[in-house]
């Protein structure tokens, strides 16, 4: 497992990071996200060694972890076959040869694996990067925005590779993509200014948002009227109308169940859906840290 | 791929060998050629004229003397540019998180540190094999005993420079600043050398010691020798505290 306790990291008038408790359990697949200068890079390179923390401690279950950065670069002279190859020599374990081609396949660069890398592009490079990272069968994986330069084709296929990676090894990867955390992520933690605003499963973050008071209705009519309707009753906080659409957002959750449904019928609304407003991650991830 | 092959492949698939192949055999042709023909060039260019230039007998030691100074500038260039290429670790943070992430500051170093080192030895020893067959052809053959000496000084040389690189590779980042700065530290060391008290503890003795011993004069070289030893180890172990401290 990954267990950190108040990481702080300066460089020096600012603060990288405060106090950074994290604790991610061995196998599991965590998501680590945040506006842009959060610190999730400085966190990343804390772990792997490549930065020293200020102050703070950190324990890491094993020394067998492989870095992906989020802009992977190679000697250019080097083909892939070598630079995954090299990877393979360097980890702890012992892993045959053989492992080579099977990664790059599975990478997507069987075919230019005699290539120098000095004419890949940044998604060749990117996959070129997570094969090296994976061929060692490191224990822990520390992935800096792993799909960032991939094309939808690519993203989807780094994905599954981090999904299969689940149970093998414990991987914890930041990102931007909001849906890719989302996707394949058993935990999240939510950066923000330096600091670890949430560390938990995403059911819990959607859960500790509190009681559910908006809800979506839609009629088969144009939805502005009823909005202007509802928002005469004491019970509505905001009615929006868009198109045959209405967002509805009420004091609580009682007020909704208890007195939305009668005051459509009561209005006549031809109803064909209502659904409590289940909040996108994007949403969630907006509340938190703006 | 092993780090050991990865330098041997660095140095042949980018040419840097070559690079300096080339520069310590045309040295080791031009050096004799130059002092052979030298009387004759003088000749025709002032020929006639009322001036006197005096020139040391053409002599294999003149031949040799002139291949080392030519090539030990033109060399030392060169090694720097190739051998920063290789021990500015941290000149692309990218390609150094590659390396820094699955192996440590030593594993890394020391390869890039002998090969480089290897390639700079070797090229030197090519440029002197060249200079001695030049000189033999064209002049006479120089002591052969007295030349590996010689020639075993500079090497010594070229590895205290390659160490030089390694520590400046360590303090500065970008590879121009770090082959600059170690040209110049070069040249700054060879000047303090002329200080007579401290001149046969520099490692710039030894260069001199090319002249001295292919010239027939004793063998005054081993504070030289025993403190560019020293200086070598103390600037790889800088070097690996060094980038062991530092972030990438």
């Amino acid at each position: 497992m990954i267990q950190t306790s108040r990481l702080v990291k300066r460089y020096d008038d600012t603060v990288a990071l405060n106090g950074i408790d994290l604790s991610i359990e061995s196998g599991l697949v965590y998501g680590l996200i945040g506006p842009n200068g959060a610190g999730k890079t400085t966190l990343l390179g804390i772990l792997a060694g490549l930065r020293s923390a200020t102050s703070g401690s950190l324990h890491l279950m094993s020394d067998h972890f492989a870095v992906l950065p989020d802009s992977p670069a190679f000697d250019p002279w080097m083909t892939a076959y070598e630079v995954v190859d090299l990877a393979r020599n360097l980890a702890p374990t012992d892993v045959s040869e053989d492992a080579v081609g099977p990664v790059l396949e599975q990478a997507g660069l069987a075919p230019a694996a005699h290539r120098k890398t000095s004419g890949f592009s940044r998604g060749m490079l990117q996959r070129l990067g997570i094969a090296a990272t994976v061929v060692g069968e490191p224990e822990l994986l520390l992935l800096d925005e792993p799909a960032a330069a991939l094309d939808p084709a690519g993203r989807r296929e780094v994905l599954d590779l981090v999904a299969a990676m689940r149970g093998r090894s414990t991987v914890l990867f930041s990102s931007h993509i909001l849906d890719d955390v989302e996707e394949v992520c058993d935990e999240i933690g939510i950066m923000r200014r330096g600091e670890l605003v949430y560390d938990g499963s995403l059911d819990g973050l959607i859960a500790r948002q509190g009681p559910q008071t908006v809800y979506t209705v839609e009629v088969r009519a144009e939805a502005a009227g009823l909005a202007h309707a509802l928002l005469t009753r004491p019970w509505v906080l905001m009615a929006k109308a868009r198109g045959s659409k209405l967002t509805v957002e009420t004091k609580s959750q009682d007020a909704a169940e208890q007195y939305l449904v009668a005051a459509l019928a009561e209005y006549g609304a031809p109803v064909v859906a209502m659904a409590p407003h289940v909040r996108t991650l994007e949403e969630i991830f907006l509340e938190v840290t703006t | 791929m092993t780090l050991w092959r990865l330098e041997w492949v660095r140095l042949t698939r980018t040419g840097r060998i070559l690079i300096l192949l080339a520069v310590f055999f045309s040295m080791g042709i031009i050096g004799p050629l130059t002092v052979r023909y030298l009387p004759e060039l003088l000749d025709s260019a002032g020929g006639g004229q009322e001036v006197i230039v005096q020139l040391p007998p053409v002599s294999p030691e003149f031949a040799m003397a002139s291949f080392l100074s030519n090539a030990i500038q033109l060399g030392l260039l060169a090694i720097a540019f190739v051998g920063a290429a290789a021990l500015a670790i941290d000149a692309k943070p990218e390609i150094s998180v590659f390396f820094r992430s699955r192996a440590t500051i030593r594993q890394i170093l020391f390869p890039r540190f002998v090969m480089t080192a290897g390639a700079a030895v070797v090229a030197f020893t090519v440029g002197v094999i060249t200079a001695v067959v030049v000189s033999g052809v064209l002049i006479d053959w120089p002591d052969a005993a007295s030349t590996i000496v010689a020639s075993s000084l500079v090497a010594l040389y070229l590895v205290f420079a390659v160490a030089v690189i390694a520590l400046f590779g360590s303090l500065v980042r970008r590879v121009p600043a770090t082959a600059l700065l170690t040209i110049g530290s070069l040249i700054v060391l060879s000047v303090v050398g002329v200080y007579e008290p401290i001149a046969a503890w520099m490692p710039s003795y030894l260069v001199g010691g090319f002249d001295g011993i292919i010239g027939g004069g004793d063998f005054v070289y081993w504070r030289s020798i025993a403190a560019t030893v020293a200086l070598i180890a103390g600037a790889l172990w800088l070097t690996v505290v060094r980038l062991e401290n530092r972030e990438v």
